[in-house]
Parts: structure tokens; C-alpha cells; sequence
């Protein structure tokens, strides 16, 4: 049953939250993810079975969302910039001891405070953030509608594979208003406590005395890892049967993208867009799919080179014969038009 | 039967891993006891944070999670709220509590969440190799402090006392010692039951003894913690 | 010597361990050897394997850790295992013969060479002097100059030696490690480890239990007793620490040891009345 509705990013990640299971939010107001803390404390008024908790910093939130996992519950965070920083903690900490962990942060222009409206400077920070290997998976959202199903997916990925998971928004998506149609879950994954409160007590650490003690449970991870993230990955290829322009973006930019993709068809121009839908674990064999036809490839991002290092990374060794040019725009948006011109520049 | 240790102690890791004299196991000795006495073993989650705390986080047969700089608290406020019938015990350093996680303690006494933390004030960072912490006593000399801590830096860090003017009126709050085990558990026994009978948040600072990085003997370990009693007194603070 | 040597030194937290190393690698370093020491360390300061791993060498060295020790010094039974990994055919194995049964080394240990360092120590010196006896013999088996490794004790330990009789002893103790010839004898049997189970005492009025196993020698429950019913004895704890003994006679059952005893190690109780 899907229902079709007009409201916000922000709104719709609250949505997705409340049809994924969850339980109860932590948070710390940031703009542009203060919506998202609102909208689920409205929730709770109306429904009691939904908790929440205002904590004093986003170290807090993060912890106050283990300690929920712990006791069983879907719990989860919002946040963006610094706070996404400050969340890198229990991030790592819920990596270390495969706690599920959500967190949908709306990504805003750094480093630092920088601005409250857009980038896509978080892809770094949300994959290799913590001081470990990096075991997150990383949804990257590019409309309203995937605000709702990521977010819902997201939750069934970190509760089923335990890595922490985030889903990736920014500033635009998070206040922008849209028709989305919210297609819902039959059956959310089922969550239970990983404490024990009967039998006999579970003792739970994250730190080792020994360097190989610590080294046996990273390779099970590692294990679980390489196990399952075929089953995670997921991307889109849009108009790239015969591509030989290929354009890589994601979230927003690649949305933009796809508009810029219709333009160049009616031109006649030879175009498609690969979008990792997931950043983290990442679809290579997709890409390498369409790229092999490609004799020139635009990697598109408000970023200084964070998708294009992993998709080049991807990439190389596989006799891949394009030529690959990077088109970055740190911390601000790209119009169709925009990325239609720097195409075109760079195809000169 | 003869015991020599609580029933809630988990007895199969026993001799446990804190040092000869370690203040951290007089006061598991009493936690147990209160555990005990109050029949609550089966109700209680413990959490431990970093530093030597951590070296207990098998130590009682009770359920337990190992975090670290002070986030025991905001993760078992976390637990708690999902979980309220559980006790929870959340037990850490001075380094933690007065330092790294201070703003987490403070918030969680001033929101009233029902958590029972535990602080072992051993005036310094004991697993790192006794560093000058908070609450080490000016003229200390320790490697961070190597000529005596500096009386600029502090004349040692009431964090009772601190906690006291921002707490939520119901909260329970004090200080007590290694020396005087049986203060030690009837604080302990108060701050467990401010939780589970009156749903409160509880702090207890316990003064405790680090043989190892003072480089003293049994007596002047006790002596010391004495001495520790007249920078920070003994007693309910609130 | 020959060009390089690996030598691994493991015992228990507190043994002193890495004060061996470190008098051995600074004076094979003033002596113009290329030199690299690495404790290898878990988080707790006590009771767990205190390790280190040392390379001398007259080339340059590139790597703290290796595969496989030219000599492994093994100092408690509980460090065998921190050691198992790196010993083979060749290594010549030195071990505390009074805590360490030759028994408890692994099969590839041909070349074991027993010597009773915390016998010696306890029964010539102190307990503490133990650390001093395995750095003399040490010391003498790589050949490092006997005077230079007392300069270089007396430079770190100098300010344990309270007097000039701790001092001049610590430095007996030293000569007697350096002058240590290793023994062809029957080493299955270890004179000093630590003792098991209960130890249970009783009179008509009380009941005494100390369990040397968890014992480990702080002495809190001898300063706080207030009758002075206990002192420390010769029976060994789990630190290979004197464990305390009780006169049940002037003890008055106040509960203080067992309170105190953070290690949950005594109890005295007043028996039960019969009716």
C-alpha cells in the first residue's frame, strides 16, 4: 500500500524512522538535521510507545543510542558537520562491538562549523571517521522519497549485518519539500536485547590486551564483512547501455545529473549516470559494467575528490581505457545546466 | 559456609586483574556486599568505563558494558530509558567523571536520570601510569607532574560538591572512602536505592588508594587516603 | 657475541622485568651496539605477562619484534606462554628454576638453564632483590662489563636504595646473579610456587580461611588489624608474595581483614554454637 504525500526531507526521514521499528531518538539540535529531532519528539506526543531524549552534546546522543541497542530497542541519531564528528566515537565504539548504530546525518558545507546548507564533504568522515577499517555501511539519498526508504533500509541493514549504518543527506534535501510515495515494509527487522537481564550475564568490552586477541575479532569482522557486502551494495545506472560519456555522482548531484543526462539524449549525445546508492560498501562490478564502454568519465561531487577516490580506486587495474576527469564544487550545489556546461568544458 | 567474597562476584575470575592493595577491589568488595544485602543481583546493569575501571568488566556476575572518558553514564541513561525496571550502576575514575565525561554526569544529575554512578578518586590516571589528574593535590609529584603539582592548577576538584549546585533536588549525592569500608557500604546501599526505590539519579565519590603508581605500602596508602579527607570531606554533599 | 641477538624477557607484571631491559639494552647501547628494546604491554599495570623483546647487534636494526629468540628468559610460569612462539631448537632458554618447572617448557627447548633467582633472593636478599640476580646473570651471559651494569642499576634503582646497606646488599645480590654458574640437576620441582587451595584454620571459638591463590601480599589486612593477629608468612601468593598467617589466639574476629582484603583472599568467622 503506498501513500502519497508532500513534505520534507527531514520529515520523511522521521517517517522512515517511525516505519522502520524504531523506538527512541537521540539527539542534539544542528542545522539542517533539527527537523528531524522535532519531528520525531512530535511523535512521541502522539505516540506513547515512542521515546526520546534531548542529550547536552552529540557524544552523548550516541552513546544514549547504544546503550537503547543495548537494551534491545531501534534506536537512532540525526545530525550533521562537527556533530557527525563528535558521533564518530560511539560510531566506532558500535563498530568495534557490531552494535547496530543509524545515524542519518544532512550533510552542510566544512570543514568545521562551515555552512548550514549543503555539501557532500561527509562521505570521508561517515566511511573512515572512526580509528579502525572502516566496517559502515553508508547509504547516500539523492531525493526526498529515498529519505523515507533509506532510512528504512538502513535500519534493516545495521539490525541484520550489526555495522553501523548511516544515511546520507544534506541540507537541500533535508528542507526541501517533495511528492514522495511511501512505500512500506511488511516486515521490519526484528530487534533484541544484547544484554542479558536473565541466565547467565553477558560481558561486553571493546578494548584487548593483546594485539592479537583484538586482531581474532577484527578478522571475524573482516569475514562478515566480505561475506555480506554484496548483499548490501546497491547503485543505479541510468541511460548507460550505450554510454560513452559516463557521468559518477551521488545523492542530490546525481539527481541534478539525471536531468543533465535528458538534456544530452535529445542532443544526441551518448550519456549515462552511475549512482552508488550505497558508498559504503561500494558496487564496483556495477561500475566497471558501464564504464567499460565509456571512452570519457565525469566523477561529479560537492567535494574535493571523496566519491572520486573510491570510484578511481575502483576503477583502476580492470584495463578501464576512459579518461577520467573530476569535477568538484566543495560545499555548493550544482544546477543540470551547470554540470551540462562543466561536461562539455571538460570534453573540449 | 565461610566466604571470603560476596556472592555477586563472578568467582571464576578470581584473583582479579586490579594490583596488590588496589582501592578499586575494597570497593567491588562492598558494591558486592550491597548487591547482596539489598537481593538485587538479578536486577543490575553494570557498566564500566575506561582506565582500571575497565579491568571490571567481567568482575561481577552481572551483566556488563565497557566504554570509556565518561560515557558510561549517557550510554546507561540510554539503556535505562528502555529498560527501567533494570538497575543500572555506572562505575568509573576520576579521570572520567571530573574530566573527559564531566559534561555527561552533570546533565545526567540535573535531568534526574536513574543511574547510580560511582566514582573511584584515586588522584590520578592509575592504568596510564599515575599521571596528575583533577583531583591530584597540589605539591603531588607525579610524570606529568615532576617538580609537585602546581598549586596554579588546581587546589584538587570537588566534583561532588560541583555537582551538587546543578543536581535535580531529588538527587543523591556523596562522599565516601576505601578506609572506612562500612561508610563505604552504606553509601553505596543509599546511592542503589535512591535509584531503585525513588527512581533518582545518585553519585557516590569514593577516596581510594593506588599503591602501585603512589609507590606506597599498605599503611601509607591508608594514611594518604586520610589525609585525602581534608581536601574532600566525608558524608552526603546533597 | 655474535653479530645479532634476540633475546625475549618475560615474567609477571611487577617482577621488574622491564628494568632488566632496560639496564641491559643502555649499557649494550654505551657500548656501541646498535640496540632496539620494545616492552610488549596489555593494559593492566599488574598480573598479567610482563614481556619484553630485545635485539643487540653490531648492524643496523630495522625492527623491534622477530620470529625467533636467540635466548628466552622466563621468569614465572605464567609468562610461558607469552614466550612459547619464539623459542626453537636453538634458543638457549634460561628460567626461574624456584617458580618455573622444567616440565612447563615447550618440547623445542633443548637448551634450558635453570637458575633459582627468587629462592636466592628470598633467602640471601630480599624478595625485591630478584629483578637484580636475573639482570647480574643476564648481564655475565652476554658478556657486558661488570661494573658498567652496576653503574647503570645504581642510575635507575638509585633511589630505591634508602641506605647504604640496601644498597650494598641489592649490589650483593647483583654479584651473586653474575656469578650464578647454571647446574646440570633435576629442575621438575619448583621450590617456590605459589601454594593452592584453602588454607583453614581453627579453634573451638574461630574459623580462619586464606586462599593463597588470590592472595596478593598487599598487607592491608595486617595494618588494619587492630590486635595484631596477623603477619605475613612463607607460604607464597599468586604474585609468588608472602601470604599472611593469623593467630587465631589473638585474634577477635572483628571482620576488619575480610572487609579490607580487596581481593577477596580471608575471612575469619566466629563458629556457630552448637545447641
Amino acid at each position: 500500500m503506498a501513500e502519497k504525500i508532500f513534505i520534507t526531507g527531514n520529515e520523511a526521514a522521521v517517517r522512515g524512522a517511525v516505519d522502520a521499528g524504531a523506538k527512541i531518538m537521540f539527539g542534539y539540535p544542528i542545522t539542517p538535521a533539527t527537523e528531524i529531532l522535532e519531528g520525531w519528539i512530535a511523535q512521541t506526543v502522539t505516540d506513547k510507545s515512542l521515546q526520546y531524549l534531548q542529550t547536552e552534546d552529540e557524544i552523548a546522543a550516541g552513546f544514549g543510542v547504544l546503550g537503547a541497542v543495548l537494551g534491545g530497542a531501534k534506536a537512532f541519531t540525526a545530525s550533521a558537520g562537527i556533530g557527525h564528528v563528535l558521533l564518530q566515537d560511539p560510531v566506532a565504539m558500535a563498530e568495534n562491538m557490531r552494535l547496530p548504530f543509524v545515524g542519518i546525518m544532512m550533510q552542510r558545507g566544512g570543514p568545521s562549523t562551515g555552512t548550514v546548507n549543503f555539501s557532500q564533504q561527509e562521505v570521508n568522515l561517515a566511511i573512515h571517521g572512526g580509528n579502525g577499517d572502516s566496517f559502515r555501511i553508508v547509504y547516500s539519498a539523492s531525493n526526498v522519497e529515498e529519505m523515507y526508504s533509506l532510512v528504512i533500509k538502513a535500519f534493516s541493514a545495521a539490525w541484520k549485518y550489526r555495522f553501523p549504518t548511516f544515511v546520507l543527506g544534506d541540507g537541500y534535501l533535508g528542507k526541501m519539500k517533495a511528492t514522495v510515495e511511501l512505500k512500506k515494509l511488511l516486515k521490519p527487522v526484528e530487534s533484541k536485547p544484547i544484554l542479558s537481564e536473565s541466565g547467565a550475564p553477558t560481558w561486553l568490552r571493546n578494548c584487548f590486551s593483546s594485539e592479537e586477541e583484538l586482531n581474532t575479532l577484527l578478522n571475524n569482522h573482516i569475514t562478515d564483512w566480505e561475506k555480506n557486502k554484496n548483499k548490501i551494495v546497491e547503485s543505479e545506472s541510468f541511460h548507460t547501455n550505450d554510454a560513452r560519456y559516463l557521468v559518477i555522482a551521488h545523492g542530490l548531484v546525481a539527481s541534478a545529473t539525471k536531468e543533465t543526462v535528458l538534456k544530452m539524449r535529445h542532443e544526441r549525445i551518448r550519456i549515462g549516470l552511475f549512482r552508488p546508492i550505497t558508498l559504503n560498501p561500494f558496487d564496483g562490478e556495477a561500475l566497471r559494467t558501464v564504464a567499460r564502454g565509456a571512452k570519457h568519465i565525469f566523477i561529479v561531487e560537492s567535494a574535493y575528490g571523496q566519491l572520486g577516490t573510491i570510484a578511481k580506486a575502483e576503477l583502476a587495474g580492470h584495463n578501464i581505457k576512459a579518461k577520467i576527469s573530476q569535477i568538484s564544487k566543495p560545499a555548493e550545489g550544482f544546477t543540470p545546466e551547470e554540470i551540462l556546461k562543466e561536461i562539455k568544458k571538460h570534453n573540449a | 559456609m565461610l566466604s571470603t567474597i560476596p556472592k555477586s562476584w563472578n568467582v571464576k575470575l578470581k584473583p582479579h586483574l586490579f594490583c596488590p592493595g588496589c582501592g578499586h577491589g575494597i570497593t567491588f568488595k562492598q558494591l558486592g556486599f550491597a548487591i547482596d544485602g539489598l537481593g538485587i543481583q538479578k536486577e543490575i546493569t553494570m557498566g564500566v568505563d575506561i582506565g582500571c575501571s575497565l579491568l571490571a568488566w567481567n568482575f561481577l556476575d552481572v551483566p556488563t558494558i565497557q566504554t570509556h572518558h565518561g560515557r558510561t553514564t549517557p550510554l546507561l541513561v540510554g539503556y535505562k530509558l528502555v529498560k527501567p525496571k533494570r538497575i543500572v550502576i555506572s562505575y568509573m575514575g576520576d579521570g572520567a567523571a571530573w574530566g573527559i565525561g564531566l559534561q555527561n554526569i552533570i546533565h545526567a544529575a540535573y535531568r534526574n536520570n536513574p543511574v547510580t554512578v560511582i566514582v573511584i578518586n584515586n588522584e590520578n590516571f592509575a592504568m596510564t601510569g599515575g599521571q596528575s589528574s583533577y583531583t591530584t593535590l597540589p605539591g603531588t609529584i607525579t610524570p606529568t607532574s615532576p617538580v609537585g603539582k602546581s598549586p596554579e592548577l588546581g587546589a584538587g576538584f570537588k566534583g561532588p560538591e560541583l555537582i551538587r549546585n546543578v543536581a535535580h533536588k531529588d538527587a543523591y549525592i556523596a562522599r565516601t572512602t576505601v578506609t572506612n569500608p562500612i561508610h563505604l557500604l552504606s553509601t553505596l546501599k543509599k546511592a542503589i536505592l535512591a535509584q531503585k526505590e525513588n527512581n533518582n539519579f545518585a553519585l557516590v565519590e569514593v577516596l581510594s588508594i593506588c599503591p602501585t603508581n603512589w609507590k606506597t605500602g599498605a599503611k601509607a596508602s591508608l594514611d594518604m587516603a586520610f589525609e585525602m579527607e581534608k581536601t574532600y570531606p566525608i558524608g552526603e554533599v546533597k | 657475541m655474535i653479530d645479532t641477538t634476540k633475546i625475549i624477557l618475560a615474567g609477571e607484571g611487577g617482577q621488574g622485568i622491564q628494568t632488566i631491559a632496560k639496564v641491559i639494552t643502555e649499557v649494550a647501547a654505551e657500548q656501541g651496539l646498535d640496540v632496539s628494546y620494545i616492552p610488549v604491554f596489555g593494559v593492566e599495570q599488574r598480573g598479567t605477562p610482563s614481556v619484553a623483546f630485545i635485539i643487540l647487534s653490531h648492524e643496523k636494526i630495522y625492527y623491534p619484534r622477530f620470529d625467533s629468540a636467540d635466548y628466552a628468559i622466563i621468569l614465572q610460569k605464567r609468562a610461558v606462554a607469552s614466550v612459547l612462539a619464539y623459542i626453537n631448537k636453538k634458543t638457549k632458554v634460561v628460567f626461574d628454576s624456584s617458580t618455573v618447572s622444567v616440565r612447563d617448557l615447550p618440547d623445542e627447548a633443548i637448551h634450558s638453564f635453570g637458575i633459582p633467582a627468587t629462592q636466592i633472593a628470598t633467602e640471601k636478599f630480599t624478595p625485591k632483590a630478584f629483578n637484580l640476580i636475573v639482570a647480574g646473570k643476564l648481564s655475565r651471559v652476554l658478556n657486558l662489563d661488570e661494573d658498567q651494569v652496576w653503574q647503570k642499576i645504581e642510575k635507575l634503582l638509585g633511589k630505591k636504595f634508602k641506605t647504604p646497606e640496601i644498597k650494598e646488599k641489592s649490589r650483593q645480590a647483583y654479584l651473586s646473579g653474575r656469578k650464578y654458574i647454571f647446574e646440570l640437576k633435576d629442575f621438575s620441582r619448583p621450590t617456590f610456587q605459589p601454594a593452592t587451595g584453602k588454607i583453614i584454620i581453627k579453634n573451638a571459638e574461630k574459623t580462619a580461611q586464606i586462599l593463597p591463590e588470590r592472595c596478593k601480599g598487599c598487607g592491608i589486612c595486617i595494618v588494619k588489624c587492630p590486635v595484631g593477629a596477623l603477619k605475613f608468612s612463607d607460604t607464597l601468593g599468586v604474585f609468588a608474595t608472602p601470604v599472611p598467617e593469623i593467630d587465631l589466639e589473638k585474634c577477635i574476629a572483628c571482620g576488619n581483614c575480610f572487609r579490607f582484603c580487596p581481593d577477596g583472599a580471608i575471612a575469619v568467622e566466629k563458629n556457630k554454637k552448637l545447641k
